[in-house]
């Protein structure tokens, strides 16, 4: 079992993880890194203002609310 | 003779009605100018003359026999080809396709034939409706009809370019960050930017389907509430498409408008180039005029909503193209596929964070910024209207940059669902140019009145391709 973990772990970050086996150029996929993760830190701030009870279906609950007949 | 070049959608079908002109006349003519527009353009996927030609002949007979009383009866359009129709493979603007043709219509090209509308023409796209300027590398770029150097706006980028010649009254296409909004600005014409839900994206081609939308573009807005009045309601082959009334556009058109608040965010405008902000400001006297009161009103943070909607729409695309991207990579223009590859490195929790608050920043937008005003003015393009040359990107470092400042002011909106009318700025002689007046949930029939309001105002123009290089330079 061991063994077969060992091999999983060996293989580059990016071959496994995002972006795995896509034909992506170095600069390409550092630029898209660097994109995503200057979202992510808004994903994060945001993060912390909402409760957890926050949900997806808010977004539709809010609209239907706004429908009048 | 009638320049039907410059009718509405709405007179020309009374006249087909009336017998004035019949349908094949209207379809000939039609067919003919837009032969003419894309030569200039490049606003033509596949044209469809004789099909369109015999669907006019036969509304021409129902008419003598007193039948076709669909408001669009014998009326020829053409729409950006990302639609199903049966027995036919869009193109999607791309060289990947769906890979067997489309087993019926979808619900939005339905509607139009069920109200007799004829479809004359598929027109241009950027690939895969993703791209706000025109440009596309599998296709070729679209021209503008004011300035063949100038961009067309995207990604309905054909429609927006066929209209405002004067070669359709109307035509249908899609928003998922401006796409509806750009190209009608940069074109000069009018567009409805629907409320997420309001218009079923059945059979349409999927960009990012949390911010999806269907609309039109037109030179008149009373064809904008045609076209709506035929394509709003809920579908059971879309379960996003709301069970919400759907109200008489064309009747709500003669709304009274005088008393309306129009917020203006001076800090989100002041982000704009300074000849885009005199334009805001122009409309913005000319709706007072129409006896709308200008109001300041504040937008929750515009650029957290920027980085919201790129949360939920890189990875919602990347999503769609996941398989092509894998399997036929070498098949996308660079710029899509480099926009395609983005989504795959924005994180799934990041991404849920996103969906997770849209509800919140809905409500505190109705509540905050709608608190002080009815509808809310903003620009479409953040620069005057820029060159094919200029925004030639491609697929390099450039891109996020250069395309994340076309679509500045539209794509926060998607986030938010709200409808968005595009009105084209009074020109002057210059290049044309357009700011949209941004509603609550579902007030479609609100902005069209306000928008038929202004056209008294600022009647809608056809781009005269005679002024090329003597304008705007």
């Amino acid at each position: 079992m061991a063994a077969s973990g060992n091999t999983t772990a060996a293989a580059p970050q990016d071959e496994k993880g995002a972006g795995g086996g896509l034909d992506i150029p170095e600069e390409r996929r550092a630029l898209a890194k660097a994109h995503a993760a200057l979202l992510a830190e808004t994903a994060a701030r945001i993060a912390v203002e909402l409760p957890m009870s926050a949900d997806v279906d808010d977004f539709r609950r809010v609209l239907a609310a706004e429908a009048k007949p | 003779m009638t320049d039907l070049a410059g009718l509405s959608a709405r007179a020309l079908a009374e006249a087909i009605r009336a017998r004035k002109i019949s349908s094949v006349e209207a379809t000939r003519e039609a067919v003919k100018r837009l032969i003419a527009c894309h030569e200039l353009t490049g606003c033509i996927v596949s044209l469809e003359a004789d099909a369109a030609l015999d669907g006019a002949r036969a509304a021409d007979t129902a008419i003598a026999a007193g039948g076709a009383a669909g408001p669009l009866a014998g009326v020829p359009l053409a729409h950006k080809d990302m639609f199903d129709r049966e027995g036919r493979i869009a193109s999607w603007g791309a060289n990947i396709r769906a890979d067997r043709p489309a087993a019926r219509d979808a619900s939005v090209i339905a509607a139009l034939a069920e109200a007799g509308a004829l479809q004359i023409a598929a027109l241009h796209l950027t690939e895969f409706a993703y791209g706000p300027t025109g440009h596309n590398y599998v296709l070729g770029h679209a021209r503008n009809p004011w300035d063949p150097a100038r961009i067309t706006g995207g990604s309905s980028s054909g429609t927006a370019a066929a209209v405002a010649y004067g070669a359709i009254p109307f035509g249908l296409g899609s928003d998922t960050g401006g796409s509806l909004r750009l190209p009608a600005a940069c074109c000069g014409i009018a567009s409805i930017k629907t409320t997420w839900g309001r218009v079923s994206r059945a059979g349409a081609m999927p960009l990012a389907p949390a911010l999806d939308t269907i609309g039109a573009l037109a030179r008149h807005v009373e064809d904008l509430a045609l076209a709506l009045g035929c394509l709003a309601g809920p579908d059971p082959r879309d379960p996003a498409a709301l069970p919400v009334p759907v109200p008489d556009y064309v009747a709500r058109l003669a709304d009274p408008v005088r008393g309306l608040r129009v917020g203006i965010d001076e800090k989100v405008v002041s982000e704009a180039h300074p000849e885009v902000q005199r334009m805001v400001d122009e409309v913005a006297g000319i709706l007072t005029g129409l006896g709308l009161e200008r109001r300041a009103c504040a937008i929750p943070d515009w650029q957290t909503l920027d980085h919201l909607v790129q949360l939920v729409q890189l990875p919602d695309a990347s999503a769609a193209h996941a398989a092509f991207l894998r399997t036929r990579p070498q098949d996308y223009g660079p710029q899509v596929r480099a926009r395609v590859e983005v989504g795959h490195f924005v994180g799934a929790v990041d991404h849920l964070t996103a969906l997770r608050a849209r509800g919140t920043w809905l409500q505190r937008t109705l509540d905050v910024t709608f608190r002080d005003a009815d509808i809310v003015i903003l620009p479409v393009l953040a620069d005057p209207l820029p060159s094919i040359a200029e925004l030639d990107v491609g697929g390099g470092p450039k891109v996020q940059a250069a395309m994340g400042r076309v679509v500045k002011f539209t794509r926060p909106i998607n986030y938010l669902g709200l409808p968005a009318l595009t009105l084209p700025v009074p020109r002057k002689g210059g290049l044309p140019n357009g700011v949209q007046l941004v509603g609550r949930p579902f007030a479609e029939a609100q902005l069209l009145a306000v928008g038929h309001a202004y056209q008294r105002e600022v009647p809608p123009e056809i781009a005269k391709p005679s002024m090329q290089g003597e304008i705007g330079r």
